[in-house]
């Protein structure tokens, strides 16, 4: 560790910042003690008048620490559960369920016709209506599905990539119909389309008319919800595909600098958007290497968007990230180790300071999440922040000899990686080659070998196994729902104002022609006269193209 | 007959393969040619697809609850196409108690999370090629009878019966010294133990002298252990190890078999008989 003497400089930096956000965010108590009544610091360090630029304190460039001055001591993470299936009406009464329990935020999963940009009517859609999450095909869907729920006061994050643009703008036409304007509106899309090339396959457009629809986003939503967090940025599903933590952490940041190239190449100013960029991260099993990965990400984004883009604004230096545990870890064999998994998994996300999480519920390799399942995955986190006292001091394993060499070590291999990348032409050359995609599939391939050859061990998988399982119940979506999703858009169609509809998917086709023009408005409009997903989706297909895949 | 073609492949909008992507790898170690669609693929596409490829069999793999309208109608699509006879196999995240719905339907088989690929692919060349893989064993290659001492039982079998004594080999493995005795196209094997840990030892101790083990001529050993195993028979060995007389050899457990413990054994190439 190389030490500085400009400590005392430093700390009274961060002593101020720490001053300035309790009065804004006061911590949740006077004094924290332990159980033994021994009082809790807020920070512990190393001697005095040491002082590591590397780490920095909490708050402060690079961010090791954590990109608040007192973490978790003023609030929790926000506990975030992903939820969504059925129908509208159904998730809707979920999310009041959610609520109710505790939970402090939204997040909705779509069904993958919505994800797509298919009707629930259309043939690609078939078998698929409802099934992984909730399906929406007009702005009437979206009434349903927000129904009761105050926007100006739940911050509510959309996992929605390609057709993030259609469904932001419904987001905001729901807004306007409870009279909360759209500067009042929080919340996050995800919008992340490289990572859909590389693990996740819901594209629809080739990358170079995607990257503008993003950037589109970055733009309105600057001018029009400065609150929203206008991408989420994901290694979650890199993970999930197969990738190692370096290569999640490593592929994340490649795409995130491609979106930071494409907006400043559209005439954007990095510290006009870069503040509104979100991450999102998996946490996998090896507790000690996901905390590291999550402090070495923090500081590689810090010393990137300063030193290289030159962002003067210290938001746009911090990797603000959700973090959901590991779906891949989960095993089918004896369902409730999965909830141990998820502890674990959902402790390395705290000790590596996430702003908030997703816990999975134990069921996640059988079906979606029972009722049932999902409460007790919302209680992990409940437990953790309550109960446990980890959230008592900022970055408790900071200064710990592994974790900070795990921290560097990361940090080096990811570097690597993202050199490898440059080389190549960038994130998005790299995904057109298939590079990424074969760096992740290989290492699948080699975890699957290992596993079944027994050299990795997996409780209850291939060792400490139960000659007879239990089939635990299982969530149900009603296989008559497409039916009735279908039925639904029908009657809309009929009731809806046809010529406006036509005026406004006409008027949206010829500014997708024009390379220059903002699409958001449009869609807005096309949304708010209540065009289909589908056809606002087919305008652009038409003047974009479809992606083949590779 | 040539490689085995496997059709791999994705119906519906689901976008998770990395099931697919490693099932697709391992099958091809395993010596078969996989063509896998890539996603997003109709069940028309996909049953146009076996047919223009000329495929042995499809694999599907579905993670997004689509399973029970998608597969049966992968199947339509094939007997449209008078290609019922491709079989098709199923893999993903499926509840077990949909499964017999699509047994029903016409799949053969459904892999669920934590499958291992070693199975399936003894599953598929079983089923391509089911008497090839593992036809049942070929002849009995020896009695095994558990003795004190070969210099004293040998005459009994040398002189009186006038067997012929082909060899005397030490197994250190197994901690036994084996006396083999051609007879017709069998052998009985004489075992004594060798020290005190051989198992042989502690047979005697607890039964006597007497029949030890019959062993049954077998072929592709380490297929049929996977096939075993798979269908839940205890193994006292999970892989084959190196026997007497350049052998292939694996002990299924007496409990399976009426108190009998079972020896395969499979002869290497070149080897006699």
């Amino acid at each position: 560790m190389s030490y500085k003497s400009d400590d005392n400089n430093q700390l009274d930096n961060w002593k101020k910042s720490v001053d300035s956000t309790i009065k804004r965010f006061p911590e949740r108590k006077d004094t924290f003690t332990t159980s033994a009544d021994i009082e809790v610091d807020r920070l512990y360090t190393g001697e005095e008048d040491s002082f590591d630029s590397e780490l920095g304190y909490p708050g402060q460039y690079p961010y090791t620490r954590g990109i608040q001055p007192t973490m978790y001591r003023s609030r929790f993470w926000t506990m975030r559960q992903y939820a969504g299936f059925g129908s509208a009406k159904e998730t809707n009464k979920r999310f009041r369920y959610l609520l109710e329990q505790g939970q402090t935020g939204l997040s909705v999963a779509f069904d993958l016709p919505t994800q797509i940009g298919y009707d629930s009517d259309d043939v690609m859609s078939e078998g698929e209506v409802g099934k992984v999450g909730v399906a929406i095909d007009t702005l009437q869907d979206m009434e349903q599905l927000l129904d009761q729920i105050p926007l100006d006061k739940v911050s509510t994050s959309m996992t929605i990539n390609a057709s993030a643009a259609i469904l932001l703008c419904m987001y905001i036409a729901v807004g306007e119909k409870q009279g909360v304007p759209s500067k009042k509106l929080t919340g996050t899309i995800q919008n992340d389309i490289l990572k859909e090339y590389i693990a996740r396959g819901t594209y629809i457009y080739p990358p170079k008319p995607s990257m503008r629809l993003i950037t589109n986003i970055f733009e309105y939503c600057q001018q029009n919800l400065p609150k929203f967090n206008t991408i989420s940025i994901s290694g979650y599903h890199i993970r999930e595909a197969g990738a190692n933590a370096v290569q999640e952490a490593a592929f994340t940041i490649a795409n995130g600098l491609s979106y930071v190239d494409a907006a400043i190449e559209s005439g954007l100013d990095v510290d006009s958007f870069a503040p509104r960029l979100a991450f999102f991260f998996n946490a996998h099993n090896n507790f000690f290497e996901e905390v590291a990965k999550f402090r070495a990400a923090r500081r590689i984004w810090a010393k990137i968007m300063k030193e290289h883009y030159k962002a003067k604004d210290p938001k746009s230096w911090k990797l603000r990230f959700h973090t959901q545990t590991g779906g891949s870890t989960l095993t089918a064999q004896q369902p409730d180790n999965n909830i141990v998994r998820v502890t674990l998994q959902a402790l390395a996300a705290v000790m590596g300071g996430t702003q908030s999480l997703h816990t999975n519920s134990r069921d996640e390799a059988l079906s979606l999440p029972t009722e049932d399942s999902a409460r007790i995955a919302l209680r992990t986190q409940q437990i953790i922040a309550n109960e446990s006292g980890v959230a008592d001091t900022v970055d408790p394993l900071g200064g710990s000899y592994y974790v900070e060499e795990l921290t560097d070590k990361i940090e080096i291999e990811v570097n690597k990686y993202l050199d490898r990348i440059k080389e190549i032409g960038g994130a998005v050359q790299a995904i057109e080659e298939g590079y990424m995609q074969r760096e992740i599939h290989q290492n699948a391939y080699e975890i699957q070998k290992r596993i079944e050859k027994e050299e990795e061990i997996i409780v209850g998988l291939n060792k400490f196994k139960l000659d007879e399982e239990v089939n635990p119940d299982l969530l149900k979506v009603d296989e008559a729902l497409e039916k009735e999703q279908i039925q639904s858009m029908e009657s809309i169609r009929q009731k809806r104002d046809q010529n406006a509809v036509n005026a406004a998917l006409a008027d949206l086709k010829e500014q997708a022609k024009a390379a220059d023009s903002n699409l958001i408005p449009y869609i807005l409009n096309a949304v708010k006269v209540y065009a289909t997903i589908g056809e606002i989706s087919n305008v652009m297909r038409d003047e974009f193209g479809e992606y083949a895949g590779i | 007959m040539g490689k085995i073609r496997v059709l791999v492949a994705k119906p519906g909008l689901d976008g998770h393969d990395r099931g697919a992507l490693v099932i697709s790898q391992a099958l091809r170690d395993h010596g078969m040619e996989v063509i896998y669609t890539g996603l997003r693929q109709s069940p028309v596409q996909i049953a146009q697809a076996a047919v223009q490829e000329d495929v042995d069999v499809i694999g599907l793999s579905s993670l997004s609850g689509g399973h029970k309208t998608l597969f049966p109608k992968v199947i339509d699509e094939l007997k449209k196409r008078n290609a019922e006879d491709i079989p098709v196999v199923g893999g993903g995240v499926i509840p077990s108690e949909d499964i017999p719905f699509l047994i029903d339907k016409g799949v053969k088989k459904i892999f669920t999370s934590g499958s291992s690929t070693e199975v399936l692919a003894t599953y598929i060349k079983e089923l391509i090629n089911p008497e090839k893989i593992t036809p049942a064993p070929k002849k009995i290659a020896h009695i095994g009878i558990a003795v004190n001492s070969i210099d004293h039982s040998l005459p009994f079998y040398t002189d009186s019966l006038g067997l012929e004594l082909e060899a005397v080999e030490a197994v250190d493995s197994e901690g036994v010294k084996v006396a083999f005795l051609k007879i017709g196209e069998s052998r009985i094997e004489l075992l004594e133990a060798l020290d005190d840990s051989s198992p042989i030892k502690a047979f005697i101790d607890k039964k006597g002298e007497g029949i030890h083990h019959v062993a049954l001529e077998v072929d592709n050993i380490s297929d049929r252990l996977t096939k075993l195993k798979s269908e839940g028979i205890r193994l006292i060995n999970d892989e084959a190890k190196q026997g007497a007389n350049n052998s292939q050899i694996a002990f299924i457990h007496p409990k399976t078999a009426s108190g009998v413990l079972i020896e395969l054994s499979q002869h290497e190439e070149g080897s006699e008989n």
